[in-house]
């Protein structure tokens, strides 16, 4: 699939190296988070793209996370709590010439923003939605979160979690999304690579990275990430649903974190419906005013 | 027929929701708008999506009309709930025309002029039972000398799409009711008055209004999430926005909804959503990144009764306090408020003017009476509006977004610009764009964010004053009750009194120089709104130097001009 993600995105295409597309702005996470590694996989993939900074908007929430539009060189939006998801949409349909990324978290994406979720996916909206999974409330400093593992004390759990966690990758399967993939944040290759392919789909892409928070999240470690993530096989049919739910379930009953290209189908996105529906009533910019108004003549 | 030539008339029909009581009060709205004279007219819907007491008042005029009336002088009962229901509205000198045969027999109170039309039984005998209403319509016609040929123009207009033959069928009905009519002898006094000459007019709620101010103004995008009483704007322009290439997009709740407005105003578009309280609570807090990352937006805020779910269908002006300092910090906006249909459109074509020119939300408040209402208003010609563009960058030098200017207003520039790429933060920022939280840097933002709102006043109409010289009593009112405010300075000053009006359609940043001035030529001031608190009354105590008295109901229904009429006689006696 070499298509254009975007209908004018080859329009823009440029030739910059990873380093290009990074800011000046100073970093504010941790040594040895995990989010280092999914700023370096979106840099790749926007090399390997070739998008024009101009023509690239970069959109998140709040939290740890959401800070990554700050070292993109892109236009960007730096939102509210849970809502980078309706922002972009607002973007993208607005202007579907544009390359609309989101970034964030997943208390951002699937707490206080949970409600949003189904709704990006099912619509179908032209983007890429890349979870940066830490399961941890990071900019708060350690509360747990809704991928939090029970195991894990936190601020708010200090005798242990009392609930079970949610699997974004299964929610955005069900949901609707038109493109899933996996991968832990600390291999850059693979997350790379499923960015610049969800930023390539044509529709809505999810990508879930996960990545380690050195600070507060002591189980969920690199290593632990990188020991638990088994690469589908190559015979993975991508383009089976039941498929792709299967192998998460299958995988999460023996403790394994399932990664690669889970899912991916193609349906018509948001954007293009809409031009189809003004295209349907004859519309156009200069479609005279006066024919609107008679209709409320007495 | 005799009757002696009213100027002003006012008709009540009442069924069952589904007997045409609608359709019957749009026709006599859309006949004598279309005959030159003035309409406005007042709806109530059952609560219930089927059945139920439906009602429709028209009010119809030789003169210019500014509300939907004290009370009705016809009443037009389909059934018997409908007569029940208004019975302790039935005065001497009333007329009732009611279905008899029907499902009741009214005993007709004393000097009641009472015209008994068997509406239910000539339809089944032209085999047409939907026809009631056109029987009723007819015989309306005759009595209270209703346009007929505008009548049968906007019937045959209406049905012509489903053919013929429904054509006829609907002309035959009204026909009959015209002779059943005819057969009676006229008692009371009322038939509408001939108008002057014909105008140039269309006929709209205020919600439709609202959303053709919009596209007037040049929208493009509206995020939709469906609210009693602020459905219809959606709906309007839902039908309409495609045929002008834009986009109407339904949200998953009113957090998306306005979170899709700003994506779409960063994106270089105007862009807009319409809600009531509930929704209004709910954008708050975006409604707070608006104003600190200055994207423009327009939120249309059609109140309802309240708090919380409140009454939904009702009317109230209760949600000043949350469009004016609703949301966390230190956050402003600019409030307009509607008064009449016409305001509708041209407020919100202001609206977006000032959205755009100063780059922060603009709030209009409309109401659950003007919502349903209808009113002629003179046809809008678009090119006489004036439509604003944000102000963009030239391109020259370094792009800095939140430049620190004179008047506050720093260029924008749209994605894909090249040189422009910069941040909309809800983070306070630099120049650049760039968190800075230094407490340096905090005041400057800050007031230069203020500052852009400083000089709104001199860009709009801010106020209207009612009369002139100095009165015993001036009258302050914000949205529809100002209509019904206007009326009653006419009925006393008629009378003698010395009375003033004040009539502010910007209410944030409020105008306090004109409230002052307006405050220094009336020996003593009263605020009737409709809300249990007084809420403009205590913006006014809070920023001008004036006490006004405040009158204030929150019985989910508008003020009537007569209890104002009352209050100020009552006040200055």
């Amino acid at each position: 699939m070499n298509a254009p993600a975007h209908p004018q995105m080859h329009l823009h295409k440029v030739d910059l190296k990873p380093k290009d597309y990074k800011t000046d702005t100073p970093s504010f996470w941790c040594a040895g988070c995990g989010h280092f590694g999914v700023l370096t996989g979106l840099l790749r993939a926007l090399s390997e793209i070739g998008v024009d900074p101009n023509h690239l908007v970069n959109i998140s929430g709040i939290g740890c996370s959401s800070r990554l539009p700050y070292f993109v060189n892109s236009y960007k939006m730096h939102t509210l709590h849970g809502r980078a998801g309706p922002v972009a949409t607002g973007v993208q349909l607005a202007r579907p010439d544009l390359s609309v990324v989101v970034t964030g978290g997943d208390g951002d994406g699937f707490s206080i923003g949970g409600g949003h979720m189904p709704h990006l996916a099912r619509k179908n909206v032209n983007m890429i939605y890349i979870l940066m999974d830490n399961h941890v409330y990071g900019l708060t400093k350690g509360q747990c979160s809704p991928t939090s593992r029970p195991e894990m004390k936190t601020t708010t759990t200090p005798y242990g979690g009392v609930e079970e966690p949610l699997d974004p990758v299964l929610y955005m399967l069900t949901y609707g999304a038109t493109y899933v993939g996996q991968a832990f944040a600390g291999n850059v290759k693979l997350a790379s690579q499923l960015i610049k392919d969800g930023m390539e789909h044509k529709g809505f892409a999810f990508v879930n990275l996960l990545s380690q928070c050195p600070s507060f999240n002591d189980i969920d470690t690199a290593h632990a990430f990188k020991d638990a993530c088994d690469q589908v096989p190559d015979s993975h049919d991508t383009s089976d649903l039941s498929a792709a739910m299967n192998a998460v379930n299958a995988a999460k009953q023996a403790g394994r974190i399932p990664t690669g290209l889970l899912y991916k189908t193609e349906r018509p996105t948001l954007d293009q419906r809409m031009a189809e529906l003004v295209e349907r009533v004859g519309g156009h910019k200069d479609y005279d005013l006066r024919k609107i108004i008679d209709l409320a003549r007495p | 027929m005799q009757g002696i030539p009213k100027n002003d008339l006012i008709i009540r029909i009442g069924g069952e929701g589904g007997e045409g009581v609608i359709s019957v009060g749009d026709f006599i709205t859309q006949a004598c708008a279309h005959a030159g004279l003035d309409v406005y007219t007042f709806k109530t819907f059952p609560a219930e999506i089927k059945g139920g007491y439906a009602m429709y008042q028209v009010r119809v005029c030789t003169e210019r009309l500014y509300n939907q009336g004290d009370t009705f002088d016809v009443l037009c009962a389909f059934n018997g709930e409908a007569y029940n229901m208004n019975l302790a509205s039935l005065r001497p000198g009333t007329a009732i025309v009611y279905d008899s045969p029907g499902d009741f027999t009214p005993d007709i109170p004393p000097g009641v002029f009472a015209y008994p039309i068997p509406m239910t039984q000539t339809a089944k005998d032209m085999h047409n039972l939907r026809a009631k209403n056109m029987v009723a319509l007819g015989a309306m016609s005759v009595l209270f000398n209703i346009p007929v040929e505008s009548l049968r123009e906007v019937i045959t207009a209406k049905f012509s799409r489903k053919g013929d033959e429904v054509v006829q069928g609907n002309l035959a009905a009204l026909e009959r009711g015209r002779e059943l009519a005819m057969a009676l002898k006229k008692n009371d006094p009322w038939t509408i008055g001939t108008a002057k000459a014909k105008q140039d007019v269309i006929v709209m709620s205020g919600n439709n209004a609202i959303g053709l101010g919009a596209l007037i103004a040049g929208l493009d995008f509206f995020a939709a999430y469906p609210i009693t009483p602020a459905t219809e704007v959606a709906i309007y322009v839902a039908k309409h926005l495609p045929k002008r290439g834009g986009t109407l997009i339904q949200a998953e709740d009113e957090i998306a909804s306005i979170s899709q407005v700003l994506g779409a105003s960063y994106a270089g578009k105007k862009a807009m959503t319409s809600t009531s309280g509930p929704g209004l609570s709910l954008m708050s807090e975006m409604l707070g990144m608006a104003f600190m990352s200055e994207l423009p937006c327009v939120v249309v805020d059609v109140q309802r009764g309240g708090p919380s779910t409140g009454l939904p269908t009702k009317h109230e002006q209760s949600d000043l306090f949350l469009a004016i300092h609703g949301g966390h910090g230190d956050a402003g906006r600019i409030v307009l408020s509607v008064e009449s249909i016409h305001d509708c459109i041209d407020l919100t074509v202001v609206a977006f003017n000032l959205a755009e020119k100063y780059q922060c939300p603009v709030l209009l408040l409309s109401d659950g009476s003007l919502a349903f209402s209808t009113q002629n208003v003179p046809y809008p010609n678009p090119d006489d509006y004036h439509v604003v563009e944000r102000t963009r960058w030239n391109g020259e030098g370094e792009y800095r977004r939140y430049t620190l200017t004179e008047d506050g207003i720093s260029p924008m520039v749209d994605p894909g610009t090249p040189g422009g790429v910069h941040i909309a933060t809800g983070l306070e920022h630099n120049e650049a764009g760039l968190p800075s939280y230094t407490s340096a840097n905090h005041e400057a933002m800050q007031a230069k964010r203020f500052r852009k709102l400083k000089n709104v006043v001199n860009d709009v109409a801010p106020t209207e004053v009612d009369g002139e010289g100095t009165a015993d009593l001036g009258v302050i009112a914000w949205g529809s009750t100002i209509g019904v405010v206007r009326e009653a300075l006419q009925r006393l000053r008629a009378e003698g009194y010395k009375v003033k009006g004040f009539y502010p359609k910007l209410l944030n940043p409020l105008p306090v120089q004109q409230f002052e001035d307006f405050g220094a030529s009336c020996k003593r001031l009263l605020l009737p709104e409709v809300n249990f608190q007084g809420q403009l009354a205590h913006f006014v105590r809070a920023e001008t130097s004036l006490r006004p008295e405040s009158y204030t109901i929150c019985g989910g229904m508008p003020f009537t001009p007569e209890m104002i009429v009352n209050k100020v006689r009552e006040v200055l006696a």
